[in-house]
């Protein structure tokens, strides 16, 4: 019988396994790249219909978080400022920019393009459906915005900072001394644990050598107000 | 037969399909959604329109976050995003429900109520505990809120048959303004002070106006006794919780004809009193005792129960009036000698506790069942002290019969029906009598047969979406509060009344919401009158729900008039006369609820028949007329229901004839000259040679109607009321309304599928259900003995201890010498349930608590009846022979050939014992064990959790849960309606339902499941994280309290717990019986459920399996009296269950 298969074909099927072995590792290593939270959410930063800026109205007229963000020490939710907040320095302050015609839209009744809708803010953090978190529950325990949001008060178009994947939200449960302050500074986004203790020697806090101060702070904290993150499924889940 | 098998047989038979455009119209719900918008906005002027506008529904969407479609970046998540308003209502947080006080209208008096509203939306019915401290709400309240999202509510004016516009009717109410003479108006039987006060007005402007209330189910024979005796309008109240003996005849007094509030007669039952807090006493137990027809829940409870046809009951009434010295006539003689003995013992123990006792007739009995019962009453002194008589304003009111009369002679020409009945339904005569009138006005929430076959329909306001005020069950005033503009422009009664009383235009609530109703301006007059002007007293009914002030007040006790009972005799219904009981259902009520799939769904608490209703025979009757063989058999079709109409004679059959092959033989029942064909099934302790059937069902069937009947009344119901059940209105005339005699039945050869979700006639063996006895028991010994007994029954007896291997390191409930772990153990919170089974009914109300709280899907009938449905709750029913009694009260035994007396059974008259089943949540929960993705785990609180997203439906759970709590979605149930004929089985061509009117009714804080998952009961987990949420303010507030930075604050495990008996799940609060309680087992016994699980009755499901269950059962107390025939055999159902 004739020799139907060229010699050099013998090592074909070989070659075929290391192309398709190949091609799989890129897929995986390309979906664990891009597919993930890491690289879908973080430097998310959509055009807003308003482009406020955070680090004006935080850093430099030193407005608190809780002005507009006004019940997110009561409810699970950090609301989004309703038209009226804004509008209580605004119908005095920049009246006539331009930028803030949608805002006039929603609550001047004395603007000629009012319509008295809502502004239609774009979205940028977003828990899944299935995900409840809670963020007065953080707040009250001395959890910061800038743990999980960044450098908001820096921000003069805010993006999306950190992956907030479930591996993010585990890495603090497991170590919450990492992120643990005080609650007067938990709105303080320029908190510095090292200056905190060396302010409030009061504390009797002693830093190791060495030792990170926020980690002694968060430790501290941790011990005295019986911190207990839970890592099993229900704290987030139901 | 495999899943898959039956899949395939459900795809080939596929013919038909039922478009639902009209009724389902999704895109005019949205319109609605986006034309509020703007108004939603609005500014707010005063603090009045402040009041209302927070209650606008369409503004508080605005809240919600709307999807936007894909953007550019489509490797993303299509952007989303966030409206906030543009002024914000007070009060409103989004993502914090609101409470608001209200109450729900019924004929047995209102329900005061706390609704929770979610960013405006009424998501569920909790009882105002500041009412009544025991609250609870019964089935009907919490269902009542998917009734205000049923997507086939009524919207539009309609005016014979034709939609019109709002302005036609309007002209035509303007003019029919100006002369009310010679037009009446149907009310319910609900008592309301601003409707009497209009009625009033209407009337001194129009004295041709007429005015009535009718309610197919409102019990005539009563209020007529009560009138004659009490005074025009009255009624009496009964109060339980003086009441030490109870005698009812053939009242379910304390579920479907309730005659006062209920919770003092379960505060008497409680064996260590309501709190667990005493010592277990026998002497604190009331005792009650029941004649009637069929099982009724209140039967169930009885300690003494007597089989008698409801025809029946007025020679039996008569005997105990004889019994206590009243002259009557009724020969007495007529009862059987176990009738005699049982009356003559009853009697003597009321007359022993005259004064503390009462007796109760079933509101549907005749006048002179009613009369000997006022007769009896004031015999044992029972006025003012466990009976209030009380004036209430329906006195100004005729009945159905005046109005009839009134339609013939020509006095009235227009009828404006506002209440929730349906007449050209429910009222024999009505539809004839309605084709002499000019017009005939229905206000109603659906489009009924009456509101098809009126001049003029007005969409109305569910009582969620209208102001009003009511009376509660006790007499007090209460207020009902709107919690959201009407969804779809539904008219309230009260704003029809003031628009017909001033002329002026009717209120619409799409163009005015932001302003004040005329309703809400007439509720507050009325309310000036009652409870002083100004706003402090205005808004604190508003805040309570209810007012102290302008309760009905009280009658006065006339003489019972015994002339009715002349002739008031019925001669016992034989096999060859039968009679007829026609009974309120407990899931559509009198047909009201005809179109709410919750109560469909629901399991009726007697027969477990889902979707249908059926007539009940005992199994005696069944025997003699030639049925028995039948329906034991259940000969199956060989098919899935409403698929192929194919009998298979030898097709496999499961044991009980449940599930899919499940069909019933079909009857023809004959009686005054009507009949009707309708499927029958065995209620076991029914009178023998008595027909039950409930009312309310067969309002409309379609093409897919099982049977082939006609499809005239399609149009009356929804894809929900739709080929349900089969009209036993038909059989009703106005002469025999509850009970006709003479009935005849014929076997008409042939089956209809029925879904039924459990017919077990006995336990199954396992001691699941405990019972005990007040009175010493053969071998058990006393009460106090057989107490200590209730852990040992069944196989806890004899089994040895269970004694793990595997050494868990963790729970201190585990192992005592393990020292806890806090990982696995958390020291602040540990939950746990106790379920008393001595107050518990198993009325349905949990569970249809349940299944609003927690999102739970309706599956339709064809699922359940394949043992699919989704209830977290499974409320088991158990039937349990009690051993025959000879007349002296002796045990009956035989010999069993062996030498060995063994005792006789009497399956005829069953004990009734329901107890509620959901997760266990085991300590060592053998679920856990087998899950491949650990999607079912334990939490450190002691919960079994359920981690939704992670399920990949292996089902390996289910499988291995001893308690068969589990639930799994065969079907994306949520998404894809599976009322729709065959829509499951269509995939991704079938017609979805996400976006409608329902899902807005959805609890936003619970996971809604989709297909292939499985779920079950996780103790309203959404509850605890919120109360553990909550406690952990703590820090701030001490923090602030000291005022001292929080950094030298130390908080404690204690502190952060939340506070004792705070936490409250859906079943607990939906009980009127106050079986259920929950909390914290580490808070000790200051919490009621630590005290309940310290009772010695206290006992868990399956103990020797090692399970360890965190909900445990606390056992039934019977209380018989040893003087009764049968009280021997009372009280240890359970006994020789293993």
């Amino acid at each position: 019988m004739a020799n139907f298969f060229p010699r050099w074909s013998n090592l074909v099927p070989f070659q075929i396994a290391g192309s398709v072995a190949c091609i799989a590792l890129g897929v995986a290593a390309g979906f664990a790249y891009y597919a993930t939270p890491k690289a879908q959410r973080v430097g998310y930063q959509p055009d807003q219909p308003i482009p406020f800026d955070h680090a004006l109205h935080v850093t430099q007229n030193g407005i608190d978080c809780r002005y507009c963000h006004s019940f997110v020490e009561e409810s699970g939710h950090a609301n989004v400022p309703t038209a009226d907040t804004c509008w209580k320095c605004h119908q005095h302050v920049q009246t006539e920019n331009p930028k803030l015609e949608p805002l006039r839209a929603a609550v001047d009744e004395s603007y000629a393009g009012y319509t008295g809708k809502p502004i239609e803010w774009v979205r940028i953090h977003k828990a899944p459906d299935y995900v409840y978190f809670d963020h007065s529950a953080h707040l009250n325990r001395g959890i910061s915005c800038v743990s999980c949001h960044g450098q908001v008060d820096e921000m003069r178009k805010v993006w999306h900072d950190k992956s907030l994947s479930m591996d993010f939200c585990l890495e603090c449960h497991r170590a919450p001394e990492k992120h643990l302050r005080p609650l007067e500074e938990v709105y303080n986004l320029k908190f510095d644990a090292a200056e905190y203790l060396a302010a409030h020697p009061e504390l009797g806090i002693k830093v190791e050598a060495g030792e990170d101060a926020q980690l002694a702070l968060g430790k501290a904290l941790k011990e005295k107000w019986s911190i207990q993150p839970k890592e099993s499924c229900f704290t987030c889940h139901r | 037969m495999s899943d898959r098998k039956m899949n395939k047989a459900e795809e080939t038979g596929t013919k038909v399909w039922r478009s639902l455009g009209q009724l389902e119209d999704t895109p005019q719900f949205r319109e609605y959604l986006e034309r509020e918008f703007p108004e939603g906005s609005a500014q707010i002027e005063t603090e009045e329109d402040r009041e209302v506008t927070r209650r606008s529904f369409m503004k508080l969407m605005g809240a919600s976050t709307a999807l936007a479609g894909f953007g550019l970046a489509s490797c993303r998540r299509p952007e989303s995003l966030i409206v906030p308003f543009a002024e914000a209502p007070e009060w409103v947080i989004p993502g914090k429900p609101l409470y608001y006080a209200s109450s729900m209208p019924s004929a047995k008096g209102a329900a005061s109520l706390v609704v929770t509203t979610h960013e405006g939306r009424p998501t569920k019915i909790e009882p105002n505990r500041l009412f009544s401290k025991q609250g609870g709400t019964g089935t009907f309240a919490q269902a009542s809120v998917l009734n205000m999202y049923d997507p086939a509510r009524s919207r539009d004016f309609v005016k014979a048959g034709k939609t019109v516009t709002r302005g036609e009717f309007e002209e035509f109410a303007k003019e029919l303004s100006a002369d009310l003479n010679k037009t009446a108006f149907v009310f319910g039987e609900d008592n309301s002070a601003t409707r009497d006060r209009l009625v009033g007005e209407i009337a001194a402007k129009h004295s041709g106006s007429k005015f009535y209330k009718y309610e197919a189910l409102a019990g005539e024979g009563q209020k007529l006794a009560n009138e004659k005796v009490f005074g025009k309008g009255s009624a009496v109240i009964a109060d339980y919780s003086k009441a030490e003996r109870i005698l009812s005849l053939d009242a379910d007094f304390l579920e479907m004809d309730q005659q006062g509030p209920v919770s003092g007669f379960y505060n008497n039952r409680a064996v260590e009193g309501p709190q667990y807090d005493q010592k277990p006493d026998k002497n604190r137990i009331n005792r009650l005792y029941i004649a009637e027809g069929i099982f009724s829940l209140t039967g169930g409870m009885a300690d003494h129960r007597l089989r008698i046809a409801p025809s029946q009951i007025v020679r039996i009434a008569a005997a105990v009036a004889v019994e206590l010295g009243v002259s009557t006539q009724v020969p007495a003689g007529a009862l059987g000698e176990f009738e005699q003995k049982w009356v003559k013992e009853c009697a003597a123990d009321l007359k022993a506790h005259a004064g503390h006792s009462v007796v109760v007739a079933g509101s549907r009995h005749s006048e002179a069942v009613q009369q000997l019962v006022i007769a009896i009453n004031q015999k044992l002194g029972s006025y003012g002290k466990t009976l209030k008589p009380v004036v209430t304003n329906s006195g100004a009111y005729g009945k159905l019969t005046d109005l009839l009369a009134d339609i013939d002679s020509g006095a009235v020409e227009n009828v404006i029906l506002v209440g929730p009945a349906n007449p050209v339904y429910d009222a024999a005569g009505f539809a004839a009598a309605a084709k002499k009138l000019k017009n005939l006005v229905h206000l109603g929430e659906r489009l009924d047969a009456t509101a098809n076959a009126a001049s003029w329909h007005v969409p109305a306001a569910h009582y969620l979406e209208s102001w009003g005020d009511s009376y509660a069950a006790d007499g007090r005033y209460t207020v009902v509060q709107p919690m959201i503009l009407p969804l779809y422009g539904g008219v309230s009664e009260l704003d029809l009344l003031v628009a017909l009383l001033t002329g002026s235009k009717l209120f619409n609530s799409i163009t005015e919401g932001a302003k004040l109703s005329p309703a809400y301006k007439e509720v507050r007059k009325t309310f000036e009158g009652i409870g002083g002007a100004g706003d402090a007293a205005w808004t604190k009914l508003l805040r309570d729900g209810f007012s102290d002030k302008g309760a009905y007040a009280a009658a006065q006790v006339g003489a019972a008039d015994l002339s009715s009972v002349v002739g008031a005799a019925v001669a016992a219904p034989t096999v060859e006369a039968l009679e007829i009981s026609f009974l309120a259902d407990p899931s559509v009520l009198d047909g009201r609820y005809i179109n709410n799939a919750w109560l469909q769904e629901a399991p009726d608490p007697l027969t477990k028949i889902t979707w249908d209703n059926c007539a009940m025979i005992s199994p005696q009757t069944a025997k003699d007329l030639g049925l028995y063989e039948k329906l034991v058999q259940l000969e199956p079709k060989g098919k899935l229901y409403g698929m192929v109409d194919v009998s298979k004679p030898n097709a496999p059959v499961g044991p009980d004839g449940e599930g899919r092959d499940r069909a019933q033989p079909v009857i023809k029942v004959v009686v005054n000259g009507a009949e009707l064909e309708i499927p029958v099934m065995v209620a076991f302790g029914q009178a023998d040679n008595l027909i039950s059937i409930a009312l309310g069902y067969g309002q409309g069937y379609d093409e897919h109607n099982e049977l082939g009947l006609s499809t005239e009344g399609a149009a009356n119901v929804s894809q929900v009321g739709v080929n349900t059940g089969f009209n036993a209105y038909l059989l009703r005339t106005a002469e025999t309304p509850y009970i006709a005699t003479g009935a005849k039945i014929e076997d008409l050869d042939k089956r209809y599928s029925t879904a039924v979700t459990q017919e077990h006639h006995s336990m199954y063996g396992r001691a699941i259900a405990r019972e005990i006895s007040t009175n010493d028991v053969e071998h058990k010994g006393s009460f106090e003995k057989q107490l200590e007994g209730v852990k040992k029954q069944g196989v806890d007896s004899h089994a040895p201890p269970n004694i793990s291997l595997y050494k868990q390191k963790g729970s201190s409930t585990w192992h005592d010498k393990y020292q806890a772990d806090e990982h696995l153990f958390d020291k602040r919170q540990q939950w746990a349930m106790t379920i008393d089974l001595n107050s518990c009914t198993g009325c349905n109300a949990c569970l249809v608590a349940c299944q609003a709280e927690n999102n739970i899907p309706v599956v339709g009938k064809t699922q359940v009846a394949i043992g699919r449905a989704m209830h977290w709750i499974r409320m088991d029913r158990y039937f349990a022979a009690v051993q025959k009694t000879d007349i002296n009260g002796q045990l009956i035994t035989e010999d069993d050939g062996h030498g060995h007396q063994v005792p006789v059974y009497d399956e005829s008259n069953p004990e009734m014992i329901p107890q509620p089943v959901a997760c266990q949540q085991c300590e060592s929960a053998p679920c856990e064990t087998v899950c491949p993705v650990n999607a079912t785990v334990h939490s450190e609180d002691g919960l079994n959790t359920m981690a939704y997203n992670r399920c990949i439906g292996t089902r390996y759970c289910a499988n291995n849960c001893p308690y068969k709590a589990r639930r799994f979605n065969f079907f994306d149930y949520n998404k894809r309606n599976p009322l729709v004929h065959k829509n499951l089985y269509k995939g991704p061509l079938g017609e979805k339902q996400v976006g409608e009117a329902p899902h807005l009714q959805r609890n936003p804080n619970v996971s809604v499941r989709m297909r292939g998952v499985m779920e079950k009961c996780t103790y309203c987990v959404q509850r605890l994280q919120e109360a553990k949420i909550k406690a952990k303010s703590v820090l701030k507030n001490k923090s602030v309290a000291a005022g001292v930075p929080s950094a030298e604050v130390s908080v404690s495990d204690a502190e952060m717990r939340p506070p004792v008996n705070s936490v409250r799940v859906a079943c607990q609060d939906a009980c009127e019986a106050g079986a259920i309680t929950f909390g914290n087992i580490q808070n000790g016994d200051k919490e009621t459920v630590v005290r309940a699980r310290d009772s010695k009755r206290n006992y868990a499901l399956l103990n020797y399996i090692g399970t360890m269950p965190r909900t445990t059962y606390l056992a039934r107390v019977k209380n018989p009296n040893a003087k009764m025939p049968d009280a021997k055999a009372i009280g240890k159902a359970t006994i020789s269950m293993h």
